[in-house]
C-alpha cells in the first residue's frame, strides 16, 4: 500500500487532506467499503426528476410519514402494574428473609422491599445468629449492591465481554479438560458455608477427578481448627451461651464485635446483665486482650497484654486451674489478679465460660477448651460442634499448595470463586506474580468477585459477582443453622453467582433457583418438599437445623503439643493484625457507609490507623499521626500511629482491609496495606517488629478530639454495689444538681393523656458500642456520606452518635459508651431560637425539622447542648463538594432511597426525627383498624438494629409501654437534666460488676 | 438653641489656642473649604486615589468571595458543628458596634450640647451608616440558603404566608437593624439639607443644581425653617440614642438569650454597648486622623477634637476594664462549671494567645493615652486607635468562637479556623467601607457647614450683618 501511496502522491501539490491511509491510496477496496457505509454520499441523487417519478416519490413519502404514526415500540419491559403483583401494595414496603455469609458464618436478615428495591437490612428475629440485631456490616452490606463502582460486565483479557461469550468459550475449553479428567484444573474459593455450593464442588470434582479444590479467605478460622486437632483431634467449632454465664473470661477474644456469631452473643450477653427494680442478676466479665475492642471496653475488670503474654497468662491460668501440669510463674504484677480471677470463675462451676479469640494460636483455643472442661462449661455455657463450613481445611497451606503448583507449571485453569487472593495473600506466598505468569502463558484464568479488584485484572476472564440480595443460595449460622438466600432483585448488570459459575463448569447452566431447589430437594428429604422449602424462604431458616453439641473428651496427651513459648523471630516489639472494623479484611473497603463509620473507640473515619499504647509510644519517640515504618523480615509498610489508650505495652496493631490499589475509588490508595507484613507463619500475630519514625505526619480523621467526660455529668457510672445499695447513687455525686427543683416560671405545656408522647430510652449498662445503629440511621434516613475532608471539617452527617468516654489511667481506663441521637427535648432550646419557625414541637412531643422552610442560619445547631443536629454545608446528598461517593444523584444510589424520608439540599439541618415515617406509617395503619398503636409496634431504626436491645422507643403515656417501666426505673437519668430541657431520651446508667478481690489499681 | 444669623459676614475672626477652629476663620473660607472639597473634585490628594484603588481590590475579593459562597454553598468557610457561625457573624457585630456606637457618639454629644462634634458629626454618622450596610451583608450570607433570606422578615401571610418567629433574636436583629437604617439616615439626611441647600446655591453645573435642589427640599434657610429644624434634629437625636443602645442590645441578645455557657448572661447587653462605644471611639479616631492629613483640616478638627476623643477612648476603657472584672468574678462567684471552663479555656485554651493579645490591645494599650503629651502626639493615638480596633474584633472572635467550640458536652468539642473565603468576605467589607467613604467624601460635605458656622458665631458673638 505504501507503494500505491506514494504513486498517488506524486504529481500532486497544494494541501490535500485525508483521514486514513486508505482513502489517500483510494484503493478499489475502500471505494466498496465507502460505498457500502456511506451509499448516499456515495451515489449522488439523480436530479433528472419528471413529474410521474416526482408523483411517485411524494406519494411514497406521505405514506412513509403516516407510518412513522403507527410504528412498533421498542421491545423493552415496562412495568405499569396493570397486574399488580402480589402483595405489592405501592408505597408499603415488603419484608423478606434471606441471608448472608461474612468470613465462612451465615447471618440471618430481613430485607426490606419498597416497589421491588430492596432499602434496608436488619437482622431476622428468627434467626439464632442475630435474634433481630445486626451489626455494621449486615447494615451497610446493602450499599455494596447499590455501589456505582461494582464490576458491571464480563471482561475478558480486560475488554467488555458477556456472559453469554463467557459460556460459549467455557464449553470450548472445558471440553478438552473433560479427556484428561481435569487435570491442571484448580478451584479457589473462600470459605464455603453453603451446602448447596458444596454439592457443586462435589459434582464438580466428581467430573474432573483430577481437578482439585483450594481454599482461601485472609480472615478464617485455621487457628480454632488447629486448636481443635490439637485438643480432641478433630475440628470443632465452638458456641456459648453467654445468657447462662455469670462469670466470662474473654482471653483475646472479640465476641461482641467480631467473633463469628458476635451479634447473638452480644444479646445473651447483654440478657446477662440487664439491670431493673428486683432482677439484679449480673454477669461479670473479665477481658484480656492485646488491642483494645468493644468487648474489652465492656468489660468489668480488663487486662492489656502484648500477644506473648497473653499466652503466658493463659498457660498461666491454666496451670493454676490445674489443667496443665506444668507449673508457670506469672509475673508479680498479674498473679493476684489471675488468682482472684479464678477464683471467681471456679466458684460458679458449670456458669462460666472462658472465651479464645478466633486470632489466638491454635495451643491457646486447646487450653481454653481444658479450662471450659474444668469449669464443667460444656452443655451449659458452650457447646462443641461439627465445624459449620462445608470441608473446611487449612487455609493458608491450600493457597501454599495451589501456588507451589501454579510456580511448577502443574495448573493450566485456574477458576478463582471470590475472594481476592492477590491483594490478602500472606506477603510470603507471592500469589499475585504467580497468578501473572499464569495468566500470560496463555492458560485459562477466570475470577468471580463483586468488583474488578487487584486479582481481577490479573486474570483473563473477570465474572461480576453477584450481590447476595440478587441471587439464590444458602449458608450456615453460626450454630449450624441452615438460611437460605433469596434475591430480592434481579441482578443490576451482568452479574452472576458462584453457584452459576460452577454449574456452568460443570457443564450444566442452571439458574441459581433451580441449583437451590434441586440442592435443598436432596437434602432436606421430606415428604412435603414444596411446603418446607416455603416456609424455610418464609422464615429465613430451616427451623431447629442448629449442629447438635458433640460430646467430646481431650486427647491423650494433648498437653504434648503445649510449648511454653511461641515461635517468635527474636525482637522485642511484637504485632497484631486484626480486621479493620470498617473495611473488615477489605471486602468493605469500598463502602463509604463502613469508610465514615467512626471505628469504635477511636472514633478514626477513612483510614486504618496503627495503634500503640501511650507507654510505648512515648518509649519509641512516636506521636499521634506520625508516619511510621514498620518492618517485619525484611517486609517493610508505612502508616500513621494513632495512640490508644488500653493497648496493650511493647505490641503495635495492624488493620487489615486498607491499601488496596484496585476495587473502587472509595478504597483505592487510602491507608496502608497490613497483608504485606503478615506471612503464613503469623497470621495474627508475631515477635520482631522493628518500627522506624520517617519524619512524616499523616492527619488520621478523627470524628471527636476529646474523651474525657471534664468532671462533668454527661454519662452515669458505677458499680453493682453502688446500685444495689440505692440505684439512684449510681452516679449519685451528679444527681443533686441535676435536680433543677421547682421553677418559678410552671410549664404550661403537658402532654394530654389521649396523644401519644414518644420516648425513648437507652440503656449505656448493655450498649456495647459496635455501632450498628449508626449504620442503621444512615440506610433508613438517606443520610449522605460527606467525605473525609469534610468529617476532618467537623462536618459529619450522622444523626445518631457513640460518644465513648475514658475514666482512669491511660494505659487501662474504663470506657463508656452513650448513643446519642436527638433527645426530642419538650423545652427544646433549639426551638424558640429559629427565625423561621424551621423547627417546632408536634402533638406526640417529635421536635420536628422543616426542611423546606429552613435557612440555615445554624442557630438551632448553637442552642443544642447535645449537638445533634446535623448540617447540609453543601448539597451533600448529591455527593459535593469533592464528588463525596454515596451521592443520591446517582441513578444507581437513587434505588437505594428509602422513599419515605425526604433527600435533603443544600443549606438546610437536619437531625434526628425518631424515624417520624416509621411511627407515621404505625399511627395511618392503627387509625385504619381504629385501634391505638400497640406497644412493640414502632421499631426505629437504631432500635431494630441494636444486637443488645439497650434502644427502646414507646409511647410515655401509655404506662405500661416498655419504654415508661424504664423511664419509671430509679437509675434513670437525663442527659444534662440541670438545664431543664425535659428530653424525651433518657439513659440507664452504666454499671460495672467489680470483683471486690481484684484491688482497683488492678486493671479497674 | 437659638440660632444666630448676625455672623454670616467675611469678617476675620481670632481664636484662642485650643479653640475648636484654628487660624483666621470666618463665614467664607469655611464655606469654601468645606464645599471646595466637593466641587473640586480634581484637586483630591493621592491619597483619595490610594484609597479607591485598594477599595476595588478589596470590592473585587467581595465580589470573588461571594460568588464562589453563592456558587458553592456555605461549607466553603471554615464554620462546622460545633461552630457554626465563623467570622461573618464576628464581623458583623464588628461593623454593626461601629455603626451603633458612631451615631451614639454624635447625637449623644448634640444632646449633651457639646460643642467639639460639631465639625465631627458628618464624619460620625456617615462612616455610622456605612458600617451598618457593611455589617448588614453577612447576615444574609451566612444562610444556608441565602436566597431565602427575606423568609426572617415580617413580610407577613399576605406575601409569605407566614411570619417569620418572633421569639427568635435573630428576628430581632432584623428589627434591630432595619430601625437603625431608618432613623440614622434619617438624622443624617436631616443634618444635611442646609448643606445641601449651601451647594445648590453655590454650583454652577446646571445638573447638580438639579439634584441639589431636589435633595434640598426647599431649603431656604428662614428663621422658621431653622426653629423647626432644630427642634426636629434634637427630637431624632434622642430616639437616635435610644435606639442605637437598643439595637446594639438586640444583637448581644443573638448570644444572652441562647443557653451556651459564656453567651448565656443578662450582662451581655451593658457589657456589648459600653465595648461597641469603646470601639466606636477608636475607629473614629481611625478615619478622622488620616482625613484630617489627608485634607489640610487641622483647622477645623484640631488636636483638642483628638485629646477629647481620646479621653472618651480611656473613659469607655476604664467601663471594659470593669467588664471583663466582672465577668470574671461573676463567673467564680456564680459557681457554674460550664462557665467557669469557657473562662479557663478563653484564658489557657486552644485560643489564649488571641484573648491575650485582645487584653493587650483593649487594656493595656489605651493606658497610655492617660499622660496628655503622648495624648496629643497624633500618631500615638492613631496606633491605640489601631491597637483597639483589633482588640475589638479580637473580643468578638473570643466570645463566640470559645463559647461555640466548648459548650456542654465534651465529645462534641471542636475547632474553627476561618477559610480563605471567609477572609475574602471580611476583606471584601473592608473595601466596601472603604467605598462608600471615597464616595462620601468626593460627593457630601464632610462637614457640617452648618454647625461649624455656629461655631464662629459663638466664638465672637458676632455683629448684626446680613447677606
Amino acid at each position: 500500500m505504501d507503494h500505491e501511496i506514494s504513486k498517488k502522491l506524486e504529481g500532486k501539490s497544494g494541501v490535500e487532506f485525508w483521514r486514513s491511509l486508505e482513502e489517500l491510496a483510494d484503493t478499489e477496496e475502500f471505494r466498496t467499503y465507502l460505498t457500502e457505509e456511506f451509499p448516499r454520499q456515495s451515489r449522488p441523487l439523480s436530479l433528472e426528476i419528471d413529474r410521474r417519478r416526482f408523483l411517485i416519490l411524494m406519494g411514497g413519502a406521505l405514506a412513509m410519514a403516516g407510518l412513522t404514526g403507527c410504528r412498533f415500540l421498542p421491545q423493552q419491559k415496562i412495568v405499569p402494574y396493570v397486574n399488580s403483583p402480589e402483595d405489592v401494595v405501592p408505597g408499603l414496603p415488603l419484608y423478606y428473609a434471606t441471608g448472608t455469609t461474612l468470613s465462612g458464618y451465615g447471618v440471618g436478615l430481613v430485607a426490606t422491599s419498597n416497589m421491588g428495591r430492596p432499602i434496608k437490612i436488619d437482622g431476622n428475629s428468627k434467626h439464632p445468629s442475630s435474634l433481630g440485631g445486626s451489626d455494621p456490616i449486615t447494615q451497610a452490606s446493602i450499599l455494596n449492591m447499590y455501589d456505582p463502582d461494582r464490576s458491571q460486565t464480563v471482561t475478558n483479557q480486560g475488554r467488555k465481554s458477556d456472559w453469554k461469550s463467557f459460556t460459549d468459550a467455557m464449553s470450548n475449553q472445558l471440553s478438552a479438560y473433560s479427556v484428561s479428567g481435569g487435570e491442571g484444573m484448580r478451584l479457589l474459593t473462600e470459605t464455603v458455608a453453603s451446602p448447596t455450593l458444596k454439592a457443586q464442588i462435589d459434582d464438580f470434582l466428581k467430573l474432573y477427578p483430577n481437578a482439585r479444590w483450594h481454599q482461601y479467605e485472609p480472615i478464617n478460622r485455621d487457628s480454632e481448627r488447629a486448636g481443635g486437632l490439637i485438643a480432641y483431634g478433630r475440628d470443632v467449632h465452638p458456641v456459648y451461651h453467654f445468657d447462662k454465664a455469670d462469670r466470662i473470661l474473654s482471653i483475646g477474644a472479640d465476641f461482641l464485635g467480631t467473633m463469628a456469631g458476635h451479634t447473638r452473643y452480644a444479646l445473651d450477653f447483654a440478657n446477662g446483665r440487664r439491670l431493673r427494680t428486683g432482677s439484679s442478676r449480673m454477669n461479670r466479665l473479665y477481658c484480656v486482650e492485646s488491642s483494645p475492642t468493644i468487648t474489652g471496653a465492656m468489660a468489668d475488670h480488663k487486662l492489656a497484654l502484648k500477644p506473648s503474654d497473653l499466652y503466658h497468662f493463659a498457660l498461666g491460668l491454666a496451670s493454676k486451674m490445674g489443667v496443665i501440669s506444668q507449673s508457670i510463674a506469672l509475673p508479680t504484677s498479674i498473679a493476684s489478679w489471675v488468682e482472684a480471677v479464678m477464683k471467681d470463675m471456679v466458684q460458679f462451676h458449670g456458669k462460666s465460660a472462658v472465651v479464645i479469640g478466633d486470632e489466638q494460636p491454635p495451643e491457646m483455643h486447646a487450653l481454653g477448651y481444658a479450662m471450659n472442661e474444668a469449669l464443667g462449661s460444656f452443655g451449659k455455657t458452650l457447646d462443641l460442634i461439627n465445624p459449620i463450613q462445608e470441608g473446611y481445611e487449612d487455609h493458608v497451606k491450600s493457597l501454599k499448595s495451589l501456588t507451589d503448583d501454579m510456580m511448577s507449571g502443574k495448573v493450566s485453569a485456574l477458576f478463582i470463586v471470590g475472594g481476592n487472593p492477590a491483594y490478602n495473600a500472606p506477603s510470603n506466598i507471592d500469589f499475585s506474580a504467580v497468578l501473572t505468569k499464569l495468566s500470560t502463558a496463555k492458560n485459562l484464568t477466570v475470577h468471580l468477585s463483586n468488583y474488578r479488584d487487584e486479582t481481577s485484572i490479573l486474570c483473563q476472564w473477570h465474572i461480576p459477582e453477584t450481590h447476595f440480595l440478587e441471587a439464590w443460595g444458602d449458608t450456615r449460622g453460626h450454630d449450624g443453622t441452615l438460611t437460605p438466600i433469596q434475591p430480592l432483585i434481579q441482578p443490576l448488570f451482568d452479574s452472576h453467582s458462584a453457584y452459576e459459575l460452577l454449574s456452568v463448569l460443570s457443564g450444566k447452566s442452571m439458574g441459581g433457583y433451580d441449583i437451590v431447589h434441586d440442592q435443598w430437594k436432596s437434602m432436606l428429604r421430606t415428604d412435603h418438599f414444596e411446603t418446607d422449602f416455603n416456609l424455610a424462604l418464609n422464615d429465613g431458616l430451616v427451623r431447629n437445623s442448629s449442629y447438635a453439641p458433640l460430646k467430646l473428651a481431650l486427647r491423650n496427651g494433648w498437653e504434648k503439643e503445649i510449648h511454653l513459648n511461641l515461635f517468635y523471630p527474636a525482637g522485642e516489639l511484637e504485632v497484631l493484625f486484626r480486621s479493620d472494623p470498617s473495611a473488615w479484611d477489605g471486602d468493605y473497603g469500598n463502602n463509604s457507609w463502613m469508610q465514615e463509620l467512626p471505628k469504635p473507640i477511636s472514633k478514626i473515619v477513612w483510614d486504618n490507623p496503627i495503634y500503640v499504647s501511650p507507654n510505648t509510644a512515648r518509649k519509641l519517640e512516636v506521636a499521634e499521626n506520625d508516619v511510621v515504618s514498620l518492618s517485619l523480615q525484611g517486609r517493610t509498610v508505612t502508616g500513621p500511629i494513632s495512640v490508644t489508650p488500653g493497648h496493650a505495652d511493647g505490641c503495635v496493631t495492624l488493620f487489615l482491609g486498607y491499601g488496596r490499589t484496585k476495587g473502587g475509588k472509595v478504597c483505592e490508595g487510602r491507608g496502608y496495606n497490613a497483608y504485606l507484613l503478615r506471612s503464613s507463619q503469623a497470621m495474627w500475630q508475631s515477635g520482631g517488629l522493628s518500627i522506624t519514625n520517617t519524619g512524616g505526619t499523616h492527619q488520621l480523621v478523627s470524628v471527636r478530639v476529646h474523651y474525657s467526660m471534664e468532671g462533668r455529668d454527661v454519662a452515669h457510672m458505677g458499680t453493682l454495689a453502688q446500685f444495689l445499695l440505692n440505684p439512684q447513687l449510681v452516679g449519685e455525686q451528679t444527681v443533686h444538681e441535676n435536680n433543677p427543683g421547682t421553677s418559678l416560671n410552671p410549664q404550661k405545656r403537658g402532654v394530654k393523656s389521649d396523644e401519644y408522647a414518644w420516648a425513648m430510652s437507652i440503656d449505656t449498662n448493655v450498649c456495647v458500642g459496635c455501632n450498628a445503629c449508626v449504620t442503621a440511621c444512615q440506610a433508613e434516613n438517606n443520610i449522605p456520606v460527606v467525605g473525609r475532608e469534610q468529617v476532618a471539617l467537623g462536618r459529619e452527617m450522622h444523626w445518631i452518635r457513640i460518644d465513648t468516654y475514658y475514666n482512669g489511667a491511660p494505659e487501662n481506663p474504663n470506657m463508656v459508651f452513650e448513643p446519642i441521637p436527638c433527645m426530642q427535648c419538650e423545652d427544646a432550646p433549639c426551638e424558640p431560637v429559629c427565625p423561621v419557625g424551621a423547627t417546632v414541637h408536634s402533638k406526640d412531643g417529635l421536635n420536628q425539622q422543616v426542611y423546606n422552610r429552613c435557612v440555615g442560619t445554624r442557630y438551632c445547631s448553637h442552642n443544642c447542648p447535645y449537638k445533634v443536629r446535623r448540617f447540609n454545608f453543601y448539597k451533600y446528598s448529591a455527593g459535593q463538594p469533592n464528588h463525596a461517593p454515596g451521592e443520591y444523584d446517582n441513578p444507581i444510589m437513587q434505588l437505594l432511597a428509602n422513599p419515605d424520608v425526604t433527600i435533603r439540599g443544600r443549606g438546610v439541618m437536619e437531625k434526628c426525627t425518631y424515624c417520624v415515617q416509621r411511627i407515621n406509617r404505625a399511627k395511618i395503619n392503627a387509625q385504619l383498624q381504629d385501634r391505638e398503636v400497640r406497644d412493640g409496634e414502632i421499631v426505629t431504626a437504631c432500635q431494630s438494629a441494636c444486637p443488645t436491645k439497650a434502644i427502646v422507643f414507646g409511647n410515655l403515656n401509655d404506662p405500661n409501654s416498655g419504654v415508661s417501666q424504664l423511664k419509671a426505673e430509679p437509675q434513670d437519668f437525663s442527659l444534662l437534666g440541670e438545664l431543664n430541657t425535659r428530653p424525651r431520651t433518657t439513659y440507664l446508667p452504666r454499671v460495672r460488676n467489680v470483683n471486690p478481690e481484684i484491688p482497683p489499681s488492678m486493671g479497674v | 438653641m437659638k440660632m444666630r444669623m448676625d455672623i454670616l459676614e467675611n469678617q476675620p475672626v481670632e481664636t484662642k489656642r485650643d479653640a475648636l477652629l484654628e487660624g483666621e476663620q470666618t463665614l467664607e473660607t469655611v464655606t469654601h473649604k468645606v464645599s471646595s472639597i466637593v466641587f473640586e473634585w480634581n484637586k483630591h490628594p493621592r491619597a483619595w486615589y490610594v484609597s479607591l484603588l485598594v477599595a476595588f481590590a478589596f470590592l473585587g475579593a467581595l465580589t470573588v468571595g461571594v460568588a464562589w459562597l453563592f456558587y458553592k454553598g456555605v461549607g466553603v468557610w471554615g464554620i462546622n458543628i460545633p461552630v457554626g457561625w465563623g467570622l461573618a457573624i464576628v464581623n458583623f457585630e464588628w461593623w454593626m458596634a461601629i455603626g451603633q456606637s458612631l451615631l451614639l457618639l454624635s447625637a449623644g454629644l448634640l444632646l449633651m450640647r457639646q460643642q467639639w462634634r460639631k465639625s465631627i458629626s458628618r464624619i460620625l454618622e456617615s462612616t455610622a451608616i456605612f458600617a451598618v450596610m457593611c455589617a448588614g451583608i453577612f447576615p444574609i450570607l451566612h444562610l444556608g440558603r441565602p436566597w431565602v433570606f427575606y423568609w426572617l422578615m415580617p413580610l407577613g401571610p399576605n406575601i409569605l404566608g407566614l411570619w417569620p418567629q418572633f421569639r427568635s433574636p435573630l428576628v430581632w436583629d432584623v428589627f434591630a437593624m432595619s430601625t437603625f437604617m431608618v432613623v440614622a439616615t434619617l438624622y443624617w439626611y436631616m443634618g444635611l439639607i442646609p448643606d445641601i441647600a449651601c451647594l445648590r446655591d453655590r454650583t454652577k453645573n446646571p445638573t447638580v443644581q438639579i439634584i441639589t435642589g431636589v435633595l434640598a427640599l426647599g431649603w431656604r434657610g428662614s428663621a422658621r425653617h431653622w426653629r423647626r429644624y432644630q427642634t426636629a434634629y434634637y427630637i431624632v437625636a434622642g430616639l437616635c440614642v435610644a435606639m442605637t443602645i437598643s439595637a446594639y442590645s438586640f444583637v448581644s441578645f443573638d448570644f444572652a438569650m441562647s443557653i451556651i455557657p459564656g453567651w448565656h448572661s443578662t450582662f451581655l447587653p451593658v457589657f456589648y454597648v459600653a465595648g461597641a462605644i469603646f470601639e466606636g471611639v477608636a475607629i473614629a479616631l481611625t478615619i478622622i486622623i488620616p482625613l484630617r492629613a489627608w485634607y489640610g483640616l487641622q483647622s477645623y478638627i484640631t488636636d483638642v477634637h483628638i485629646d477629647w476623643l481620646s479621653k472618651y477612648l480611656l473613659g469607655s476603657n476604664m467601663v471594659i476594664v470593669y467588664g471583663y472584672f466582672a465577668e470574671a468574678f461573676y463567673t467564680w462567684y456564680g459557681g457554674d462549671k460550664y462557665e467557669k471552663l469557657v473562662l479557663r479555656n478563653q484564658m489557657f485554651g486552644h485560643y489564649a494567645p488571641l484573648f491575650w493579645i485582645m487584653m493587650a490591645c483593649n487594656l493595656i494599650a489605651p493606658l497610655i493615652l492617660w499622660s496628655p503629651r503622648l495624648r496629643r502626639n497624633i500618631t500615638i493615638v492613631f496606633i491605640v486607635s489601631i491597637f483597639v480596633n483589633l482588640g475589638m474584633w479580637l473580643e468578638r472572635f473570643i466570645s463566640l468562637i470559645t463559647s461555640l467550640s466548648r459548650s456542654y458536652i465534651p465529645s462534641t468539642w471542636g475547632f474553627y479556623t476561618p477559610s480563605i473565603w471567609e477572609i475574602a468576605v471580611f476583606i471584601g467589607s473592608i473595601g466596601l467601607f472603604l467605598f462608600l467613604m471615597c464616595l462620601f467624601v468626593r460627593f457630601i460635605p464632610l462637614m457640617s457647614l452648618t454647625e461649624l458656622k455656629t461655631l464662629l458665631a459663638n466664638d465672637e458673638g458676632g455683629k448684626n450683618h446680613s447677606r
